[in-house]
């Protein structure tokens, strides 16, 4: 990434938290110490919701700086929607002449290309009225062709691969 | 003579040790001298064949260097450094000349004249860059000698030598050689009067900075970078001259190196801003800050941040700790504290942005440096923030401005720690506005963490808080526990330990006004069975009073009322009512209340309270008066507290508060519930609420729900107490049988083993009948006969806890044992439990330990473990059918499972191929437990082990593919501990041993994708990604 940096110094928001999902599973037993093992052997199917895709984004890192796409806020749980096998992923860049945007985009497109079930189809768009050329890249990020294309490019992949590594602190 | 003579002859010809050694013992015994030496020498030393007079002086070089000190006196001393100054004109002689000095100049008999004489020789005559490694090493040592010998006759040189030795030294790059020379210009620089020499001084040492050097692998020099870095920061902080012309460098370094070369120039210009003094750290404040703050606010990474922050706090106390006593107030300090603080604060105004962090990182750094600017800073910032916080425009950065105000009181508490006592604390002139905003933002949900965060800064900061105001917080944070029970659960979390925080330094605070509240929420009489909100409720409470309760007098309060609450729900006033009831909540609300004060006192145990102990006097009567009421009552009907369940957690809180027993006490104890037990007469042990009736006897082997109390007793008798009963023998054998033919669930067959186990471990002399007789007759009686198979998996547990009490003392009786049991294994019927028993003996339990004065032999797992281990794997891998051959793969994971990764790490090759068998066995525990194994192995990061796992891969693959699928593999466990493992791969096998395997990988965990477990998707993204 060289040259000009789009937003140097955005706001940086405090993670959401965890959803009450750990709530739930608790006290549906009798007994105190009876383990969750037991509770989750049930054969009850758990189907991927909401929260399970925004868990496999929220940590992507942002190309320009050292926070991750929740801390900036670019994606959020109820930006995400599903129906059956259809994804539908909202974000909204920081500013709106962010050039990343398109990158953001195929960075999540990854992520979500190499997590979920391919039965699932995913679309990734730009919150409407959030950037300049919104239309455009749109159109970019849910071209199949456009998309194979540019995980051709070495440089372009080794980015994606940087912002998806999660990193110590 | 002329043997002196012969040797030098044949010496000039061979060059070999013998006649060198024959040489050195004819001087050291007085047959011949040094000057014969020199005398046959002669000719050779001023032969005019270069070979020649090279070789005389190298025989005379070594034969000095062999000599002890003794045969040197001051004369021969002059005459040879004399003559090897003048060999160092000699191009061919300069080598074995230089080699003779380093012997001399380290003689005691080599006086200060010849050191002059010597480095002029050298200065003169030594040109370096002619010179291999090791004779520049040569020379550099007769330099550093003379250099510890005769400082003041080099001093007295002063210019001459100077100039002499940076001459010599200049251009010099092997490592070996510049550890030397660094040392030498370390003394020169604080030593010898530099003035004229600054310039050329620095030249030859900061030329090496930053040091680049890399060691080559396996270097016999063994001279690390660390070293070398040291050695030169010494030489570079020595002289505060080097200041002005080694910050410019410095910051050029800063501005254009690599991580490593920003680190280390940040690390040294902290150590050498207090050298170079504080006048000229304030000429250079502006541009050091304007560098620095780079590393700061866009840091390269965290630790090089870390280091920038440290540096800076070193400018800091450099320039103002020296007038610290003249700044009285703020508006003295001026300079770089003043605008860097001015700086950071006009990045404060927007609080939200991501500067704004590193901006609170730099005033925290400051806070830590001299009292004076900790005062200034914060005064400056705290006030500023907290303004931030009251306008009503910034209402929705609040979150942000509390988190930020958090950290700036963590580091005003953190260097308040090092400052003396009488000082005022410099947060106290605003405590009250942090106190106001804090407590307003802990009225909001979205601040509200960060405000806890500041409170338990605040908390914990010594003499800020008055009694009071800590008060104030535990009545807010009260109403707020009692507010909304379904709050997320991190926060809540927060404040349960702020409390607890606050419970440790005033304790009547939360007994006052926290405990009352809490226990008057938990309810009489259990919730309902599908009353699950409320039993979440009742959990939570219970969890907060064990986490708040661990101070002794808070603890005794807990459970005084805890155990008020346990009598009534257990015996209820209005029995009749109660029998037509459901039962089962009301003991698992039993169990819930035990096994919070179970949960407390480990909490207690493990900080090593020491008020554990007095418990014995009420909790433990009171819990035996409980039960025994509850046993001798509930014929016919149930009790709450007869469930097998509510009796272990009784159990267990009675065995830890008697670990903590002395001797004398414990024998009390023993003696009480033999009293009790075996002579109807429990007064002495359970004394509560209730009466006893008086007239039923407990029997032991009739009545089975004591049992777990009384083998938690027994567990903690310590080696000396003894038991005061008649026949031991008759006891545990009556015990076993029991256990195998009459006891009626899991709990009570278990106690009756540990009671076993631990007598046999504890008492083997007195029960030695017992135990002949057990190997003989019952093992024979109760295992090897057609007896059904179930009772025969009984004794064979149960006989496996027998071994387990004599091997832990490594008690030979063990061995017969052990081998009936491995016996076992082949029959059909019992060969995989007997198999597991075998892997489990070692397993670690809460048991035989030493807190429970057990007699434990020091490494006795890894002594099983050798013995075992080979015999386990040859039977597995030679055994004749099939299903022996399984059980003995059961008995190798059963071990592995049981033993530390060190104890079996060695045997790694041979137990590959059948743990890859294992993997293969229908029991999922089994197959759980081969891969945990085996992740073990994997993140061991130890070599050996890496290529094991290597050598095997792609079966690896395979297996834990097939272990990983929800068709093929219904337990969870196994699917996500195989899933971790292939996540595990990519990072520890070479990709090109991995890279046929990929394609079949990334299709196959498509499918672990979508599996319809939430925690299993989750593993399965984690490995698909590492692949």
């Amino acid at each position: 990434m060289t040259g000009e940096i789009y937003n140097p110094n955005p706001t940086v928001f405090s993670p959401v938290k965890q959803s009450g999902r750990q709530l739930e599973q608790v006290s549906h037993s009798l007994w105190l110490d009876e383990s969750h093992e037991i509770v989750n052997q049930a054969s009850d199917v758990e189907p991927i919701d909401q929260e399970e895709v925004f868990d496999l984004i929220r940590s992507i890192y942002d190309p320009e700086h050292p926070n991750t796409l929740e801390e900036l806020r670019v994606v959020s749980a109820p930006q995400i929607s599903i129906k059956q096998d259809y994804i539908k992923v909202e974000f909204t860049p920081t500013v709106p002449h962010c050039g990343m945007s398109t990158l953001i985009g195929l960075t999540i497109r990854v992520r979500l290309l190499r997590s979920l079930p391919s039965r699932f189809k995913v679309d990734i768009y730009l919150k409407p009225g959030s950037h300049q050329s919104e239309h455009a890249v749109n159109k970019q990020l849910n071209d199949k062709e456009r998309v194979a294309a540019a995980l051709e490019n070495p440089a372009l992949v080794e980015t994606v691969e940087q912002c998806l590594t999660p990193k110590q602190n | 003579m002329e043997s002196t003579e012969r040797l030098v002859r044949t010496w000039v010809a061979t060059s070999r040790d013998q006649e060198l050694e024959e040489t050195v013992s004819e001087i050291s015994n007085d047959k011949t001298s040094l000057l014969n030496v020199v005398k046959a020498l002669g000719p050779y030393l001023t032969s005019e064949e270069d070979e020649l007079r090279r070789k005389g002086v190298e025989f005379l070089s070594s034969v000095i260097a062999r000599l002890p000190s003794t045969k040197f006196n001051i004369a021969s001393v002059k005459v040879l450094t004399t003559f090897y100054c003048e060999k160092l004109d000699d191009t061919e002689t300069i080598i074995p000349a230089l080699k003779g000095l380093v012997t001399l100049s380290a003689l005691p008999s080599f006086s200060s004249s010849e050191a002059s004489i010597v480095i002029r020789g050298i200065f003169n005559h030594v040109t370096m860059k002619a010179l291999v490694q090791s004779v520049r090493f040569n020379v550099f040592t007769v330099t550093d000698t003379l250099m510890a010998k005769h400082r003041d006759t080099l001093r007295a040189m002063n210019k001459e030598f100077l100039d002499g030795y940076i001459y010599l030294a200049e251009g010099e790059k092997d490592p070996r050689n510049l550890l030397v020379a660094f040392a030498i210009a370390r003394v020169i620089l604080i030593e010898f009067d530099i003035t004229k020499h600054v310039e050329s001084l620095f030249n030859i040492t900061f030329c090496y900075f930053p040091i680049t050097f890399r060691p080559p692998p396996n270097d016999p020099y063994g001279i690390s970078t660390e070293q070398l870095r040291m050695t030169l920061r010494q030489c570079l902080n020595a002289t505060p001259a080097f200041g002005a012309l080694a910050i410019p460098l410095f910051l050029e370094k800063l501005l254009a190196g690599s991580p490593n070369t920003k680190r280390d120039t940040l690390q040294t210009m902290a150590i050498c801003f207090p050298v170079y003094g504080p006048a000229l750290a304030r000429s250079f404040a502006r541009k050091l800050w304007s560098s620095i703050k780079l590393e700061i606010f866009q840091p390269t990474d965290p630790i090089t941040e870390q280091e920038a922050l440290k540096t800076m706090q070193e400018l800091i106390k450099v320039i103002y700790s020296a007038e610290e006593s003249s700044l009285e107030n703020d508006e003295d300090i001026q300079g770089l504290a003043r605008d860097a603080c001015n700086e950071c604060l006009q990045i404060l105004k927007e609080p939200e942005k991501s500067q704004a962090k590193p901006a609170t990182k730099v005033l925290c750094a400051f806070i830590t440096t001299t009292p004076s600017i900790t005062r200034f800073t914060i005064s400056q910032a705290v006030p500023h923030l907290v303004r931030l916080f009251m306008k009503p425009e910034e209402a929705l950065t609040r979150p942000s401005i509390m988190s930020l105000l958090s950290d700036l009181i963590i580091a005003a508490r953190d260097s308040s720690v090092q400052e003396s006592e009488v000082q005022q604390l410099a947060l106290a002139p605003q405590k009250d506005y942090v106190f106001a905003a804090a407590m307003m933002a802990l009225g909001n949900t979205s601040s509200r963490d960060a405000a806890l965060s500041v409170l338990r800064g605040l908390v914990t900061t010594k003499k800020l808080l008055s009694d009071e105001d800590i008060g104030i917080v535990v009545n807010n944070l009260n109403d707020l526990l009692q507010a909304d029970g379904n709050e997320d659960v991190d926060t809540g979390d927060a404040m349960i330990d702020l409390l607890a925080t606050i419970a440790t330094i005033t304790p009547y605070h939360i007994e006052e006004r926290t405990l009352p509240l809490l226990l008057a929420s938990l309810p009489d009489v259990a919730p309902r069975r599908e009353d699950v909100t409320e039993r979440a409720k009742c959990w939570l409470i219970l969890a907060t009073l064990s986490r708040l309760c661990t101070q002794a007098d808070l603890f005794e309060t807990l459970v005084s009322r805890l155990m008020t609450k346990l009598d009534l729900l257990c015996v209820p006033r209005k029995a009749a009512e109660n029998y037509t009831e459901d039962l089962e909540p009301t003991s698992a609300y039993a169990h819930a209340i035990l096994t919070t004060i179970s949960q407390t006192l480990t909490t207690k145990m493990e900080k090593g309270h020491a008020d554990i102990a007095k418990h014995i006097n009420r909790l433990v009567p009171q819990l035996f008066n409980l039960f025994f009421y509850s046993a001798l009552v509930s014929e016919g009907h149930g009790m709450a507290a007869t469930d097998s369940r509510v009796i272990a957690v009784a159990a267990q809180i009675v065995a830890t508060v008697g670990q903590t027993l002395s001797a004398q006490r414990q024998e009390l104890l023993v003696k009480n519930l033999v009293d009790a037990v075996f002579n109807g007469d429990p007064g002495g042990l359970a004394d509560g609420y209730q009466r006893l009736p008086s007239g039923k006897k407990l029997d032991i082997f009739k009545r089975s729900t004591d049992k777990p109390l009384l083998s938690s007793s027994i567990l903690t008798v310590s080696v000396k107490v003894k038991i005061p009963l008649e026949d031991m023998d008759k006891f545990l054998h009556d015990l076993l049988l029991w256990s195998i033919d009459c006891a009626s669930n899991d709990l009570q067959r278990d106690s009756a083993w540990h009671i076993l186990s631990a007598i046999v471990n504890k008492r083997t002399e007195d029960v030695s009948a017992f135990l002949n007789n057990a190997i003989g007759s019952i093992w024979l009686a109760e295992v090897d006969v057609d007896k059904s198979p179930n009772r025969r998996h009984t004794a064979i547990k149960g006989f496996s806890w027998l071994i387990k009490g004599l091997f832990v003392k490594g008690h030979p009786l063990s061995v017969p044992f052990r081998d009936a049991m491995f016996e076992a294994v082949k029959d059909k019927e019992i060969g995989w439990i007997a198999a597991k028993a075998i892997g489990e003996i070692v397993a670690v339990d809460g048991i035989l330990t030493k807190k429970n004065h057990a007699t434990v032999k020091f490494l006795y797992a890894q002594k099983y473990v050798n013995e075992m281990l080979p015999r386990i794997v040859a039977n597995a891998r030679d055994a004749l059918d099939d299903q022996s051959q399984a059980a003995y793969l059961v008995a190798l994971t059963a071990l592995i499972r049981s033993v530390t990764r060190a104890a079996y790490v060695h045997e790694m090759p041979t137990l590959m191929p059948l743990l890859l068998r294992g993997l293969e066995l229908p029991d999922s525990d089994i197959r759980a437990s081969v891969i945990d194994a085996l992740l073990a192995a994997a993140n061991s990061g130890e070599s050996l082990e890496k290529n094991i796992i290597s050598e095997h891969a792609t079966s690896l693959v395979n297996a834990m593919l097939r272990n990983s699928m929800v068709d093929q593999t219904p337990s969870m466990r196994v699917r996500i501990a195989a899933l971790r493992f292939l996540a595990a791969m990519p990072g520890i096998v070479r990709y090109d041993v991995l890279h046929p395997s990929k394609p079949t990988v990334i299709k196959e965990l498509v499918k672990a994708l979508d599996d319809p477990k939430r925690t299993v998707r989750k593993e399965a993204v984690a490995a698909r990604t590492n692949w």
